[in-house]
Formats: C-alpha cells, structure tokens, sequence
C-alpha cells in the first residue's frame, strides 16, 4: 500500500496536471523517477488511488460545469427521444456524446495494452515532447492564420472575444466534434495530454482560446469519471484508509478546481506556448536523467 | 436532415448486437474479448456495451426519417 504523503503529493500532481495541457500519466510516469521517488503509476497498488484521484477531478469539473451539465443532460435526454437537434443544449449534447464515443471505446479496450508499452519513464518522455511539438504547432497555425488576416482585410482583434473569425463550441460542426474526439484518444498514451490535444484540434478548428478549453474540459469530464467510476470496485484490499482516500480526492478535486479556473482566465489573452516549452523541457529532464 | 430507413435499419440491428453483448457479460463468466487468465464475470464490459446500445438506439432515432412538421 502507498503512504498517505505519497499519496496526497500524488493527488497534488493529478490535479494539476489533468486539466493543464501537460499530461498527468506523463507527468505520473516521469515526475516521481526524476524526483527519485521509486514508484510507478502502472503498478497495481497505484489503480484504487487513481480511481479516487479521477472521482475527485471529475467533481471538480462538473462543480465548474454544473450549469452546464444540468442544460446538457436534458438537451441530451430530449434530442435523444425526438430524434432530431432543436437547440444549442441539445448540439452542445450530442457533440460531446459524438466526441466521446472514440475515446471511450479506444481506451476501454487499449488503455491496459498502451499504458504497458507507452508506461516506460524514457518513452513518457519523447511523448511529452511530442506533446508539447503539438501544442506549439497549434499555435504556430493559429499564429500564421492571424498573420493572413493581418494581410488581408480582416483586422485581427485584441481580444479574440470580439474577433468574429474565432468562434465559441456552438460554431463548432458534428464532424469537427467528431475529429476532436479522435484526437483525444492520442491522450491515452503516457506524456500526451488529453486537455492539450483536445485544445490543440479546437485552436486549429478556429475556436477561441477560452473556448477550446471549455470544450476540452467538458469533453474530458465522461472519460475521467468514467474511469473513476469503473474502478470503485478495485478499492479493496490495496486501497488507502478511508480518510486518506477522502482527502486524497478533495485535494485533487481542489487542486483541479482551482488550474481549471486559472487556466480559463489565462487562456483570455494567453497562448500554449509556455505549456509546450514546458514539456519539450520535462521530456528532456526525462531523457537525459532518468535511465 | 433527411435520414434514411436502411441506416436506421442497421444501428438498430448494432443495437440488438451490443444489447445481446450486453447480456452475455452481465450473466457468463468468460474470457472472451476480455483478457485475463480465467473465466469471471466482466461487469465493465457488460456497462460499455449497455451504453452503446443506449447510443446506438439514440443513433437510430437520428437516422430514421421522420414526417415534416407544418
């Protein structure tokens, strides 16, 4: 069993890292063998803490949400009995239904097999810098297509709020909801982040900032509680005490809370880039220190 | 959208499959498609595949055509 600092510092590490777009099994893969902590995620005494730690994030982004989720639920229960899309809740529903399905179904059945050939501390490395190439290269795109509009007639806004060029989830298509939901199941390999990939297929699809992460952070909310969900049976025998676990869960939720809200207020005037420099930078800590 | 019987017709025959997936999970202990070493009860499996039956039910009702309204 896994002592209760260990598992509060690991509960920390999840809650930052879930929702900033720097992958939290990358960072759980990488981070405790560079710090010389001799523990490793894929070890079958880690899977009842990381159920808590995914019931706490989960809580936390639908706390974030709940408006939203109380609109999106019931879109997704009339737009299901009709038959037919009436209003933005009842889009809004069906484009996370549609962008979760690959995920879902990918990592239900490949999450064990990748974890396993992905969860070497060397490989989460080259895939964090994959990650951040990633986010940078959404930015680059997002940089050049400014740029043309600089050029061209359209001017290009301060504030991405008042530039009609980007736009918010409800201009977002089906088909594009779709796409999104693919790439989100490269986050299923150690170092690629699921909230980084998501964000990245949104920029390049011309949401704003802002929204692309709403996106992904709505996206992101099934398949965390969903695998936290799944795994409450494992709580057994390995499992922390029940305080620990409590606690371990509340900071993680907390932790996850407060990155979401700071994310979203950064991500009004800010880029990806220093996500994507931080990561080339972690992967090559990784690279070159751990063997 | 328009929608189209035969595409209606089809993820409700995906619906039946997942169902009868579904069903098998819930009630055999197996190790079919679901790795392990011997045969248990695979709950997960049975949930996943009570969700897609769900989704492909509600797939089904997109895809059906449906009368215009006045």
């Amino acid at each position: 069993m896994l002592g209760a600092g260990l598992i509060l510092f690991l509960a920390a590490l999840q809650g930052v890292t879930e929702l900033f777009p720097v992958s939290s099994l990358g960072h759980a893969v990488v981070v405790p063998r560079l710090i010389g902590l001799n523990f490793n995620e894929t070890s079958p005494a880690f899977v009842p803490v990381l159920a808590l730690l995914h019931l706490g994030t989960a809580a936390a982004l639908l706390f974030l949400y709940r408006r939203d989720w109380v609109r999106i639920i019931k879109g997704f229960v009339r737009a299901a009995i009709r038959g037919r899309i009436e209003d933005p809740d009842q889009r809004l529903a069906i484009m996370l239904v549609v962008g979760t399905i690959p995920t879902g179904i990918v990592g239900f059945f490949l999450q064990a097999p990748l974890t396993s050939l992905f969860g070497d501390p060397r490989a989460a490395s080259v895939f964090l810098i994959v990650n951040g190439g990633i986010l940078f290269a959404a930015e680059m795109f997002r940089r050049r297509d400014e740029r043309r509009r600089a050029v061209g007639t359209s001017p290009v806004l301060a504030h991405e709020e008042d530039d009609p060029a980007y736009r918010g989830i409800d201009g977002l298509s089906l088909r594009t909801a779709l796409i999104v939901g693919f790439f989100q199941a490269g986050a299923l390999v150690p170092g690629i982040s699921r909230s980084g990939i998501t964000m990245a297929a949104g920029l390049v699809a011309g949401l704003r900032h802002e929204e692309a992460a709403r996106f992904a952070f709505l996206l992101a909310t099934p398949i965390i509680l969903a695998a936290g969900l799944l795994e409450v049976p494992q709580l057994g025998s390995d499992a922390p005490t029940l305080g620990v676990g409590i606690a371990a869960a509340a900071l993680a939720g907390l932790v996850a809370y407060a990155s979401a809200r700071f994310l979203l207020r950064y991500l009004r005037l800010g880029r990806l880039d220093p996500f994507a420099y931080y990561c080339a930078a972690l992967g090559a800590a990784g690279l070159v220190f751990i063997h | 959208m328009r929608g189209s019987r035969p595409l209606a017709l089809a993820l409700l025959v995906l619906a039946v499959i997942f169902a009868l997936a579904a069903i098998f999970y819930f009630t055999q202990k197996t190790e079919f498609l679901a790795g392990g070493t011997k045969p248990e009860l695979h709950w997960k499996h049975a949930i996943v595949f009570t969700v897609l039956t769900v989704l492909a039910l509600v797939a089904a009702n997109f895809a059906r055509p449906k009368s215009v309204r006045a």
